[in-house]
């Protein structure tokens, strides 16, 4: 559905983006996430041909980003924190204003929708809170049914109530429409991704399903008959490896029940017990991030 | 999708058309109201400044149009929708055309038809209006407004490009002065459209450039480069050479074979050039293009083979004074001469100021003078008359007017006004119609060979007229028809259409300028 191939932007003389490559595969709802700056907003604004790249290549619905056509934007959803919408129309006036751009509009599912979102379709879009204009920039790109939903930082600054009713609203629509979704909260796309990307810095650090993802990342607490002390030789893998006390906590990025205990015991002499537990996606981004901070991937 | 993008925009912009389709409209009303002389202080103040308002209204609705969907920038929500750009750049297109160039058409057509002119003559005046204006005035505006993302940032950008203009005409009056007017010769003469048009040419050129940029390719940095490049290549048009550009106009000429006889030659039977008493024989006036002060010589000259009832109007006068060694001495331009006399041969004197510092070292010397003359011959279209108090005509071909006498009782004022550009060149006199007497006729002429009517502030109409003299204030002066005649006497109206442009060398292989200063 989206394919990026060794994509940078530069601003000046700011590396925005640096040799990003990944896919976005059909039917999947694909979390592209990193710290602030780190080039998810850049990615999308090239993928939807609002900025070009300045190397690489990105390649939506199997067109080159720098070629989209009405054609192809008519079967893509686009819901941006940042979307400037005419102020002084209500929210009426502009939904029948975008109406006649999309042949495939579905009136009812448009009714639905605001209902659903509970928006003030009488009243000014200027008027609008951020929330409210969040919830109303959905309901823009949902009633055509797209192909592609892209989404860019949707839950910023939403409080925990618009935020659900914002992703309630869209998991009701999302059938099977592939969904690209840029975020730096975890907390957000726990759930909804199957997909993910982690971005630092203008690169791309993995690209995995979340199931893989969930699936190879554990931390892992090594008691120890004495007082524990990082040991002289760890694989590359075990990364964030501390002690206290007679634990050993380390977090494993290739995670295999049947040969962590072995391998635990090659290496550290006086393992009493093995104790690995599985990590919640933000504990997975915070510490691959600092690992990256660290140099260590 | 032009007439749907047509109705949002309409939607979000129609106040904004309304209050300035209304100070276009308030300024017409008051230019209507003003009419021929335009006595009343208030009105005439607010003629001039409510037009301006207008135009500048129109400036901000334009900005303000492309405004609704800007180009530069990342967070347009137009930018992903599927809305086809050309539908986009042909329904602003068609929105600035309706709805700023709309209201002032209708201005100019109702400023016609109030003002008593067919509604043909008006159509054509408010179509000439509309057509310069979108190609002079919006159509460039235009296009700026697409490299902007606001208001702001266009004041911005607008005074940062006052500012270069500003900075380059300053350096280029230098450096004309610098070379005694002969650096930028088209701009004010008769021959000033040719500047105009390329001008045009480069506004429209440079605008679907950076239309299609902008529009089509979103490429702001490069579209705001060629704002600055394309602004300087217009201001550079006012360097073009004046040879080229009069030759464009001898091409052009209604009647070439018209001034085939015309010949001019140095007379120095006629005498040093008699000063009008009270006047110092060596002037030291500035002059626009000199800056200090300059001396004037007088060559006396014949000029032969123009028919009568023709009118010569000298367009330039270009001037060199080569030294004996062959180095050119002074490069300059001469001031302009009227041959309207009736008669075979007409005499007059050439006058060249040369600043006072070249003059003094060169005044003994002899010299060679090279005299190049750029000569338009008017042919007599039509003559008119109207009555010399009171009188209110609408002569077709002239235009409406209306005469009167002035508070200090010396002149008759002739207030003329004509829809489009107006006649160029005329003569007039009082004329007693029952003793046949008649006053010296003064020439009202102005060099402005253009073929087309230009007009984009108030109406376009052009105004003219000219001050009739009676009576001689210091009672030296006495008119055959004086003040007791107006009555029964007419202001009979000569006008004269530019018939044949051409050009004439004068060489005069010797001469001391001290010699030919004024007596």
């Amino acid at each position: 559905m989206i394919r990026v191939e060794g994509l940078s932007r530069k601003f000046g003389r700011f590396d925005a983006l640096r040799g990003l490559s990944f896919d976005v595969p059909p039917g999947s709802a694909f979390a592209l996430i990193g710290a602030n700056g780190a080039g998810k907003t850049t990615t999308i604004k090239i993928l939807m041909n609002i900025l070009e790249p300045t190397r690489g290549s990105a390649t939506l619905l199997g067109v080159d980003s720098r070629k989209i056509s009405p054609r192809e934007l008519r079967q893509i959803g686009y819901v941006s924190e940042n979307q400037d919408m005419p102020s002084r129309l209500t929210v009426e006036e502009y939904v029948a204003y975008l109406r006649p751009f999309y042949p495939t509009w579905d009136r009812d599912l448009e009714a639905s929708i605001a209902r659903q979102l509970r928006l003030p379709l009488e009243r000014k879009i200027g008027d609008l809170s951020h929330g409210m204009r969040m919830k109303m920039a959905l309901m823009c790109a949902l009633p055509y049914r797209p192909k592609l939903l892209i989404l860019d930082e949707p839950f910023s600054g939403l409080d925990p109530l618009v935020r659900d009713e914002f992703m309630e609203g869209l998991l009701e629509q999302a059938g099977e429409m592939t969904i690209l979704i840029s975020s730096h909260e975890l907390g957000e796309i726990d759930g909804v991704a199957t997909h993910v990307a982690f971005l630092d810095e203008g690169q791309l650090l993995f690209q995995e399903s979340m199931s893989d993802l969930t699936g190879r990342f554990r931390e892992v607490h090594v008691t120890l008959e004495i007082e524990a002390a990082r040991p002289a030789e760890v694989p590359k893998e075990w990364i964030e490896m501390r002690a206290l006390g007679n634990v050993l906590t380390f977090v494993d990025t290739r995670f295999d029940e049947n040969g962590l205990s072995e391998r635990i015991r090659a290496r550290i002499e006086g393992v009493r017990g093995i104790d690995a537990e599985p990590m919640t996606l933000r504990s997975i981004f915070t510490t691959l991030a600092r690992a990256a901070r660290d140099g260590r991937t | 999708m032009v007439w749907h993008i047509f109705k949002k925009d309409w939607k979000l912009a129609w106040v904004f058309v309304l209050v300035v389709s209304l100070v276009h409209w308030i300024a017409a009303a008051i230019v209507h109201k003003l009419g021929l002389f335009g006595e009343d202080p208030m009105l005439g103040m607010l003629a001039e400044a409510v037009p301006m308002l207008a135009l500048f209204g129109s400036m901000f609705l334009i900005g303000a149009i492309v405004h609704l969907d800007t180009i530069p920038g990342v967070r347009q929500d137009w930018l992903v929708r599927p809305i086809a750009r050309r539908d986009l750049v042909l329904e602003k297109l068609l929105f600035v055309v309706l709805m700023v160039n709309g209201p002032i058409f209708a201005e100019v057509l109702l400023q016609g038809l109030a003002n008593g002119f067919s509604f043909r003559l008006s159509l054509v005046a408010a179509a000439w209006e509309v057509g310069f204006l979108f190609f002079a005035f919006t159509l460039p505006l235009f296009s700026f407004a697409s490299v902007t993302q606001n208001m702001t940032q266009a004041f911005i950008l607008g005074c940062g490009c006052a500012f270069l203009i500003l900075v380059f005409d300053t350096i280029a009056s230098y450096l004309n002065a610098r070379a005694y007017g002969t650096l930028e010769p088209i701009p004010w003469s008769g021959v000033g459209w040719v500047g105009e048009t390329s001008r045009f040419v480069l506004v429209v050129a440079a605008a679907i450039t950076i239309l299609g940029l902008q529009y089509f390719r979103r490429k702001t940095l490069v579209s705001r480069f060629l704002v600055v490049l394309f602004g300087f290549m217009i201001l550079a048009t006012q360097f073009l050479p004046w040879k080229p550009a009069f030759a464009i106009e001898q091409r052009l000429s209604m009647k070439p074979n018209a001034g085939k006889d015309a010949v001019v030659a140095f007379d120095s039977a006629l005498g040093k050039f008699p000063s009008p008493s009270g006047l110092r024989a060596s002037s030291e006036q500035g002059r626009r293009y000199y800056a200090g002060e300059h001396s004037s010589v007088y060559l006396p000259l014949e000029v032969a083979g123009i028919h009568t009832d023709a009118f010569l109007l000298t367009d330039r006068v270009e001037v060199r004074f080569i030294g004996m060694d062959g180095k050119t001495a002074y490069h300059g331009i001469g001031e302009r001469l009227e041959f309207a006399d009736e008669g075979p041969n007409k005499s007059s004197y050439q006058e060249i100021q040369v600043p006072t510092s070249v003059y003094r070292d060169i005044k003994d010397q002899p010299l060679r003078a090279q005299v190049d003359y750029s000569w338009t011959l008017f042919g007599l279209e039509a003559s008119y008359s109207i009555r010399a108090l009171g009188g209110d005509e609408r002569m077709p071909g002239f235009g409406w007017c209306e005469t009167k006498m002035n508070e200090a009782e010396t002149v008759v004022e002739l207030h003329c006004m004509q829809p489009g550009k107006g006649p160029t060149c005329a003569t007039l006199f009082l004329e007693n119609k029952a003793t046949g007497q008649r006053n010296p006729a003064r020439s009202s002429c102005h060099s402005d060979y253009s073929p087309y009517s230009g007009w984009y502030i108030g109406d376009n109409m052009a105004h003219f007229g000219a001050n009739i003299p009676f009576r001689d204030s210091s009672g030296l002066a006495k008119f055959p028809v004086d003040g007791p005649q107006l009555p029964q006497s007419r202001v009979v109206i000569r006008a004269y259409q530019p018939e044949n442009h051409f050009t004439r060398s004068l060489t005069i292989p010797e001469i001391r300028l001290r010699d030919w200063e004024a007596q």
